[in-house]
């Protein structure tokens, strides 16, 4: 627990300078932001880096189908002759922005019902706890599997399908948090001078339960994306022509061994961006919250 | 003790009551027609109308719910529209082969893990802690469905050494069904070519599966390991003269217990949700390829089934790792 | 003997249960060695037979079952393709083409052990025409009601309404039932319900297991009246459905025949040890049907427009061996005209008819559903999405099963606005085509859900009895230019039919009609 809420500023940002150090001090985090800013570069600016931007948007060149890894194309070409590195570059700004999408929404749900569990207590808590734990009762995949399915393919719909089935994590951390915040002193002084509950709990508790928070979601950005390239490749994903690193995959499957190409990359491209979130969320932990290092 | 158990069980009911309700409502959500479906390609409507009828469909959600929950009372967990077959017969027939795979993916976590993190607490901030680590987070960050393919492309297609697939040839008949798992059932039998060839098809598949489960046992073993070696007690009887050997073996060893739990606890459904894709991959016939067949052809009692008997198991692993930390540790059971 | 559907689903069902499991031992050699002596056949197909009706079930995976649990009164056999004996052991035939008489075989019983007599034909036929679904349509107009008489117990008469010139070779598919059987399961629907899962049949195999979306197993009829054919005891049609699986599955010696690959996989499996590949001609036409009924593509203007915005070379290119059709009929057909004026690539007519029609700046999406798995139509999908982007038109790829694409079909308004329909000719002959795929009375099915055209109409059934060769030649040749002028489909490319097999497989004898709806009774298993 790493609350500063009642610290000086100065100490504050003396014990952020303390984080960051030790953070550049862990060489697999660096290697983690490094994959990170990356991802988010290939995301932000990937579609304008293709080779072939027009398959991006579906075009075909059935003429130059199956062609293996070349110089010309770096990850080989598909069934339909479209450049593989295109696609896995343009998959990126997908996948990034679903998982981001599911982790912000999933953060927000979860935020707002822990924080009203947490504060209000008694019967409002168990009742929203209960529905929480109800979600982890069932498997996050089934759970969102069954939910894509009733919703329809497409981003939105998978966003949903997936945060429905996250944010029951973040309402216990928020919840865990609050109730330990709520009888701190700066709280008690802040409800003396006549501060509602939705003041105290935004202004006051919420700013600092943030790092807990930030860091669960650095965390969870990689099982996000992963999640997202699950649906993918199960069929429920993003409709064609979008580019999408697990649909891409689920594609390529048919093609393994003699096209490898086509299904190799687009797996590394998952593994390497669920690996980079998942060291930095690693490092930030080690970082905010050394206790729970493991 | 018997107030502890009692307690936690009956906490366990409104859950099982809500899990149900949850499920049926998303479960009729899906798309499409399953009458129309059921009813056949060339059904006309009077048709459709009446297999609708004979499936219920016609009545309020509501009583649709209330007839489940009170066929659920009685085993009777509806019929697959598409294929005309009990649920609860399918569900029988494919949750021992979901649970072998899971007990064999928790086997291999276990096995491999607990002397990996140990390994890794030993050679604290050496080597094989770093690569432990890497590999831990590697493994957590490996997509299962992608590393499914990798094994295949690798022991399948190019070496073949492995089957791609599948639990056991289908022209073959299985050892006497006594457990359900293959490969106990057919040590019974004492049918050793049996056995082998079931290992191999479990193999891959288990661990495609293992991986998280392995990645955060080794770690759990590793911290708790590297914590008991600080605490004071281990340093008196150190210096009591204790052999290190003994010492470690026996706060190990308790530590080593307490993670399983933990991890079984943790993973017991994460890795019956995980069923899903690895199943799909290797062709396993087990409740996930059940479930994805459904969600497919749109055929929503066999989804609600599935999803109800993982999330039971879910709640009932919980239930028992609960009790089992109830046995090791009295704390809790005052808590 | 009738067989139930199990249901229970027996032990091993559910060991190899599920999409394409891949059972087997490590070693190809190994997966032959099947236990007991017993010669299980394993066919992998990425379609379900969705209902075994034999006056109603169509399609290759349901001909398949049909083909060897029931008989007809001819078969086809040969390449070219010939009728041969079936339950009738000899023909004649006026002059006139107007009388048929078949002699049944006295042998001939069916699986209840009860002969098969003039009264089952008769009954056959008239419940196939009564019900007339499935493959009625190809008799539709022929043989009335009242046509087919008994002369005695084992003489059958056809008096054919009006002479027909492919009649001989549209039997093989028209099934024949046990009367007994049927009428006595007849519930309120002429059998239909109990048909769906059971069978009245006198083929030399039955129905062993059959569970949807897994396998259907058939297995030899121990006392059946067929005698000789080869080895096999049984085959199993196993449901596969990516193509890749099956290829690999034939590869590893997991299944003897492959049906659905794509021309990739035949090229992977050139030169791999014991593997047959067969590349042949067939009259096997693929087409994207338009809903010209309801929706946006009710509009001809915009269905021209579209016919002339597809990028045709790209659509050969995804199908490898394959070659483009020449408008509706099959390329090499009786009266098929290969100079015919159809829809090649030209952006400039594309965008002229659209601006003719009532999206003149295009601004819609339209629905393209395609089977679920079957890799080649959801490259022709993506193809047609990048096509239409020329015209401003989105299009909305949805994967569907088989059963619930045959479902859509019911009517104009669940008609998605593209269905790709592959489409093997059970004859060969134009009709063929041209009935199934053109006639208005086949609305509702799948092979034409919604086409319909009076003039079209007329000249089909005006082919369909004609008997002189030249003035068929005219007349298919004019339907031909007034198919085209509706452009009711994109015509695709005429496949050729790729199969695979393991030369385990003894006496497999390529016949192009319907050469996927395997026929098993002639074949061994080494």
């Amino acid at each position: 627990m790493n609350a500063q809420g009642s610290v000086p500023e100065s100490a504050r940002r003396y014990a952020l300078r303390r984080a960051l150090f030790r953070f550049s001090q862990s060489g697999l985090s660096l290697v983690g932001l490094a994959l990170v800013v990356t991802l988010l570069m290939i995301a932000v600016f990937g579609p304008s880096l293709a080779p072939y931007p027009e398959h991006l948007g579906g075009a075909v060149n059935t003429a130059a189908r199956f062609r293996p890894p070349s110089l010309a194309h770096p990850f080989g070409t598909n069934e339909l002759g479209q450049d593989v590195f295109s696609l896995v570059l343009g998959g990126t700004r997908v996948s990034v922005l679903a998982g981001l999408a599911v982790v912000m929404l999933g953060t927000l749900i979860g935020t707002v019902v822990g924080a009203i569990a947490g504060y209000a207590g008694g019967w409002t808590d168990e009742i929203l706890m209960r529905i929480s734990d109800l979600k982890l009762t069932v498997p996050g995949l089934i759970l969102a599997m069954a939910v894509a399915a009733a919703l329809g393919p497409g981003i939105l719909n998978m966003v949903i399908a997936i945060a429905l089935s996250w944010w029951p994590g973040y309402a216990r951390l928020v919840r865990g948090e609050v109730m330990a915040k709520k009888e701190e002193l700066f709280v008690t002084a802040a409800r003396a001078i006549g501060a509602g509950p939705g003041r105290i709990l935004f202004r006051h508790i919420l700013p600092n339960i943030l790092t807990p928070v930030i860091v669960k979601m650095s965390l969870d950005m990689g099982f996000a994306i992963l999640t997202v390239a699950s649906l993918g490749f199960i069929g429920i994903g993003v409709k064609p022509p979008t580019p999408e690193w697990g649909s891409l995959l689920s594609v390529a499957r048919g093609y393994m061994p003699d096209y490898w190409w086509t299904a190799i990359f687009p797996g590394l491209a998952i593994f390497t961006a669920v690996f980079g979130f998942n060291l930095l969320g690693d490092g930030l932990r080690d970082v905010f919250d050394p206790k729970a290092r493991r | 003790m018997l107030h502890f158990i009692l307690r936690r069980l009956v906490l366990i009911v409104p859950v099982l009551f809500g899990l149900t309700a949850l499920v049926f409502a998303i479960a009729r959500l899906l798309p499409g027609d399953p009458v129309a479906l059921a009813a056949g390609p060339n059904a006309t409507p009077a048709e459709i109308a009446a297999y609708g009828k004979e499936f219920g469909l016609d009545r309020p959600l509501i009583v649709q719910y209330g007839a489940y929950l009170s066929g659920l009372m009685k085993g009777d967990f509806g019929v697959s529209i598409y294929t005309r077959r009990p649920v609860i017969e399918d569900l029988r027939a494919y949750l021992p082969a979901t649970l072998e795979l899971v007990f064999a993916a928790m086997f291999l976590a276990i096995a491999i893990g607990i002397p990996a993190g140990l390994a890794a607490a030993a050679w604290r901030d050496k080597w094989p802690d770093y690569l432990s680590r890497v590999v831990a987070l590697g493994s957590i960050s490996m997509p299962r469905f992608f590393l499914g393919l990798l094994l295949q492309l690798l022991f399948a297609m190019w070496l073949g050494w492995l089957p791609l697939g599948g639990r056991f040839p289908i022209t073959e008949d299985p050892p006497a069904l006594v457990t359900g798992f293959l490969t106990l059932d057919a040590l019974i039998a004492r049918d050793f070519t049996a056995f082998s060839i079931a290992c191999q098809h479990l193999v891959m598949p288990a661990i495609a599966m293992s991986l998280s489960p392995l990645a955060t046992i080794m770690r759990m073993m590793r911290a708790s390991t590297l914590e008991v070696m600080q605490q004071d007690y281990v340093l008196t009887e150190r210096a009591l003269g204790l052999s290190s050997r003994l010492i470690m073996l026996k706060y190990v060893s308790r530590n080593a217990i307490s993670a399983t739990l933990t991890v079984i606890g943790l993973y017991f459904g994460w890795l019956l949700g995980g069923t899903v894709l690895v199943e799909t991959i290797f062709d396993w016939p087990g409740l996930g390829l059940y479930a994805t067949k459904a969600v497919v052809t749109q055929d929503f009692m066999p989804v609600i089934g599935v999803t109800l008997v993982i999330g039971t198991l879910f709640v009932f692993a919980n239930f028992a790792v609960d009790l089992l930390y109830g046995v090791i540790n009295p704390k809790v059971r005052t808590e | 003997m009738r067989k139930k559907f199990p249901k229970d689903i027996s032990r091993r069902a559910f060991l190899g249960a599920a999409g394409a499991s891949l059972a087997a031992v490590t070693l190809p050699e190994a997966a032959f060695a099947q236990s007991g002596g017993r010669k299980v056949l394993i066919i992998a197909s990425n379609q379900d037979i969705p209902n075994l009706d034999p006056h109603i079930a169509t399609g290759y995976s349901a001909s398949f079952l049909l083909r060897n649990v029931y008989d007809s009164l001819v078969k086809i056999a040969g390449n070219p393709p010939k009728p041969v004996p079936g339950l009738a052991a000899s023909w004649t035939s006026t002059a006139d083409g107007k009388e048929y008489t078949f002699k049944l075989d006295p042998a001939a019983k069916f699986h209840n052990g009860k002969p098969v007599t003039a009264e089952d034909v008769i009954y056959s036929f008239k419940r196939a025409i009564r019900l007339n679904k499935g493959n009625a349509w190809m008799i539709q107009g022929v043989v009335g009601p009242d046509s087919v008489s008994a002369v005695d117990a084992t003489t059958v008469k056809f008096a054919l309404l009006k002479p027909f010139a492919a009649f001989l070779q549209v039997l093989p598919w028209i099934w024949i039932v046990s009367k007994a059987d049927v009428e006595a399961n007849l519930g309120t629907d002429d059998g239909q319900n109990w048909l769906r899962t059971n069978t009245a049949a006198s083929g030399p195999f039955k129905v062993r297991r059959a569970e949807a979306g897994n396998l259907y197993e058939i297995e030899r009829v121990a006392d059946g009246w067929q005698k000789g054919g080869g080895n096999l005891s049984g085959a199993i049609w196993r449901i596969v459905r990516e193509t890749a699986s099956q290829r690999l599955m034939l590869q590893r010696g997991e299944a003897h025949i492959a049906v659905d690959l794509t021309s990739e996989d035949m090229d992977a499996l050139k030169d791999k040890p014991g593997v047959v590949s067969i590349i042949e001609p067939e009259y096997r036409t693929f087409s994207i049907k338009m809903n010209t009924r309801h929706g946006p593509m009710a509009d001809p203007e915009l269905r021209k427009a579209i016919s002339y915005a597809v990028n045709y070379k790209a659509i050969l290119d995804a199908a490898g061996y394959a070659d483009l059709m020449i408008g509706p009929l099959p390329n090499g057909i009786l009266g098929h005209n290969p100079n015919l004026a159809v829809y090649r690539t030209d952006l400039a007519k594309a965008k002229e008819h659209l601006a003719k029609s009532k999206v003149p700046n295009g601004g819609i999406k339209l629905t393209f559903v395609h089977v679920s798995g079957l890799e080649q139509q959801r490259r022709w999908a993506l193809i047609l999405l990048d096509s239409l982007k020329a015209l401003n038109i989105e299009l909305d790829i949805k994967p569907m099963i088989w059963p619930d694409m045959v479902a859509a079909c019911r009517s104009p308004e669940t008609f998605p606005d593209m269905f790709p329909v592959y489409q093997t000719a059970n004859y060969g002959d134009p009709d063929n085509i041209a009935f199934a795929a053109y006639h208005s009375s086949r609305n509702g099915n799948w092979q034409n859900a919604v086409y319909g055209n009076p003039e079209v109409d007329a000249l089909i059934e005006k082919g369909r009895s004609e008997s002189d060769e030249a003035k068929r030649i005219a007349i298919y040749r004019e339907m031909q230019e007034k198919v085209v002028a509706d452009a009711p489909d994109i015509f695709g490319v005429l496949e050729k039919r790729k199969l695979a097999l393991r030369d385990a497989v003894q006496g497999f004898a390529f016949v192009p009609v319907a050469s996927n709806a395997v026929e098993c009774l002639g074949l061994s298993l080494k």
